[in-house]
């Protein structure tokens, strides 16, 4: 049960990151950004490929964080002036990184088994330990990005998500906000697949399939089950930080739950899917008075 | 001292066989309160959005403090020309609070420094637009009434008092009462801060009770223009008649 309870911990903890970026995506960019699948797979790539060259670590996952920033900022790109659909744009992107990331890690799958990284050395010391130092490289990244999001700037670029023609109407660049955007977000996501990485021990072209949609899932069920305990009429940043953990530990729970339960895993991602929409059916309040046609 | 001077102003969209705008010429004075009167498609909205550098004429030049309006800088002449339309959901940052939005549209308060200050601030001057709002600074948008978002609208986009003020049908929306509350305290606004206002409108009551200019559109073209002292003359015009009929 433990080992369980661990296991769930641990794997909310480094894909926490990735589902506050989707947040992010989501509720205050307003759109739907697939390029977090990619741009996750990307930061594992180039912080797995500069560690085998011998990069000091912090340089590496700082370079995989510059990396997946830049993958925002091509989604951006594409969508420049409202020409593409941020959902059609976040696919080209990753579409486009798909090559990108084999071509940077050379073959489909890179070992980080014997390298040291940012966090190996305090896993030589005990699981715990190293859980705990992953933990706060993952809280300071989270909280530093609370704090982003609650600044003039954090206001604004909700803002943007909001109204764009109306920032530029007051004289704001809006294509600055759109590219700051989607590289904070890509740069959250881009931390996750380092955290991801160094965890499980190797970064895998395959790894940020289906990401985005089950990191959206995942917060949908916990802002549903957050405001049944806590509702706040206007916007608050850190329920919605909650409300991502409270998604990915439940996210992370079925699956768990799942897997010792001996589920052929050609099963699991239908049987999950499944369990997201009961979830969210029963999570979502019926609205009074509505009509089911 | 003329304001805004439109010169043979023609503008045809894309893929219409028929122009929504021509041979418009009118000259706008400080001060002046213009109403534009006309059916829908007559050119009214499209007027005010090319006055607003939302569309560019097709021909034809308008000019803005005698300076084409195209080489004002932006952000300056956003800052000059102040809009506010029907739908308030263009005006407003819906999904944020009455005092982010207020935050987001006055830069001399930041999120920290003066914050309470702010918000006095604030209170204190709603109080003035609807007595009502003073009290909800801390509410979304989304959670106050239809008159509220209006009449927040229009406090907002004169906390730095433009020179120009264009109202696109803005009480279209409301009920008869607060369309009067909101039109009386347009009228109080503008009148204080001297400011030059273009409002269309299908109420004819509106034209003659407010405004001191008023123009008739029909088809793009202007049909008939009448000043304050002719309101007379616009009751009885044979297409205001039959337009109203």
């Amino acid at each position: 049960m433990s080992n369980l309870i661990i296991s769930i911990l641990t794997q909310s903890l480094t894909f926490l990151p990735l589902a506050f970026a989707i947040s992010i995506s989501y509720h205050i960019l307003r759109a739907t950004d697939m390029t977090i699948d990619g741009s996750f797979v990307a930061g594992a790539a180039v912080f797995a490929k500069l560690i085998t060259m011998g990069i000091p670590p912090l340089l590496a996952a700082a370079a995989a964080l510059c990396c997946g920033a830049m993958a925002g900022m091509l989604a951006a790109f594409i969508q420049r002036g409202g020409r593409v659909d941020p959902l059609l744009a976040g696919v080209l992107a990753t579409f486009i990184l798909s090559s990108a990331n084999l071509v940077l890690m050379g073959k489909p799958n890179i070992s980080l088994l014997s390298q040291t990284t940012l966090v190996s050395s305090a896993f030589e010391q005990g699981d715990l330990v190293g859980w705990a130092l992953t933990a706060g490289y993952v809280m300071t990244l989270c909280l530093l990005t609370l704090a982003l999001i609650k600044s003039r700037f954090g206001l604004t670029l909700r803002a943007f998500g909001d109204n764009p023609a109306l920032l530029q109407r007051l004289g704001k660049k809006v294509e600055l906000y759109r590219l700051a955007g989607f590289a904070l977000t890509n740069l959250l996501s881009a931390a996750a697949g380092v955290f991801t990485a160094q965890t499980v021990g190797y970064a895998d072209i395959g790894m940020g399939f289906g990401m985005t949609l089950t990191g959206i899932g995942a917060i949908i069920l916990g802002h549903q089950i957050l405001r049944r305990c806590y509702s706040r009429p206007y916007f608050r940043i850190g329920a919605e930080l909650i409300a991502c953990l409270i998604g990915v530990l439940l996210y992370f729970f079925s699956l768990n739950l799942l897997l010792s339960l001996d589920i052929n895993p050609i099963y699991l991602k239908m049987i999950l899917g499944i369990l997201l929409i009961i979830f969210l059916r029963a999570a979502v309040r019926p609205q009074t008075g509505s009509s089911i046609s | 001292m003329t304001i805004l001077r439109i010169n043979d102003v023609f503008l045809q969209f894309a893929g219409s066989n028929r122009p929504a705008l021509q041979k418009i010429n009118y000259q706008i004075h400080q001060g002046d309160f213009v109403i534009l009167l006309g059916s829908n498609g007559s050119g009214k909205s499209t007027l005010l959005k090319l006055l607003h550098r939302q569309y560019q004429p097709g021909q034809g030049e308008i000019y803005f403090h005698d300076k084409p309006i195209r080489q004002h800088h932006y952000h300056q002449f956003s800052r000059q020309v102040a809009v506010l339309n029907q739908n308030v959901a263009d005006s407003l940052f819906t999904s944020l609070t009455v005092y982010e939005n207020y935050l987001l549209m006055n830069q001399q308060h930041t999120l920290r420094s003066r914050h309470q200050e702010g918000k006095t601030f604030l209170q204190n001057y709603l109080q003035d637009f609807n007595p009502n709002l003073s009290g909800k600074v801390d509410l979304t948008i989304n959670q106050l009434s239809g008159g509220e978002k209006q009449a927040l609208a229009l406090a907002l986009c004169l906390l730095e008092p433009p020179s120009l003020l264009l109202l696109d049908e803005h009480t279209s929306a409301l009920d008869p009462k607060t369309s009067e509350q909101i039109m009386q305290l347009t009228q109080k606004m503008i009148t204080q801060h001297n400011m030059t206002c273009i409002l269309t409108t299908h109420d004819l009551d509106i034209a003659l009770r407010y405004g001191n200019r008023i123009l008739m559109l029909n088809d793009g073209s202007i049909l008939n223009m009448f000043d304050k002292d002719e309101k007379g003359r616009l009751s009885k015009d044979k297409l205001v008649r039959c337009y109203y009929a």
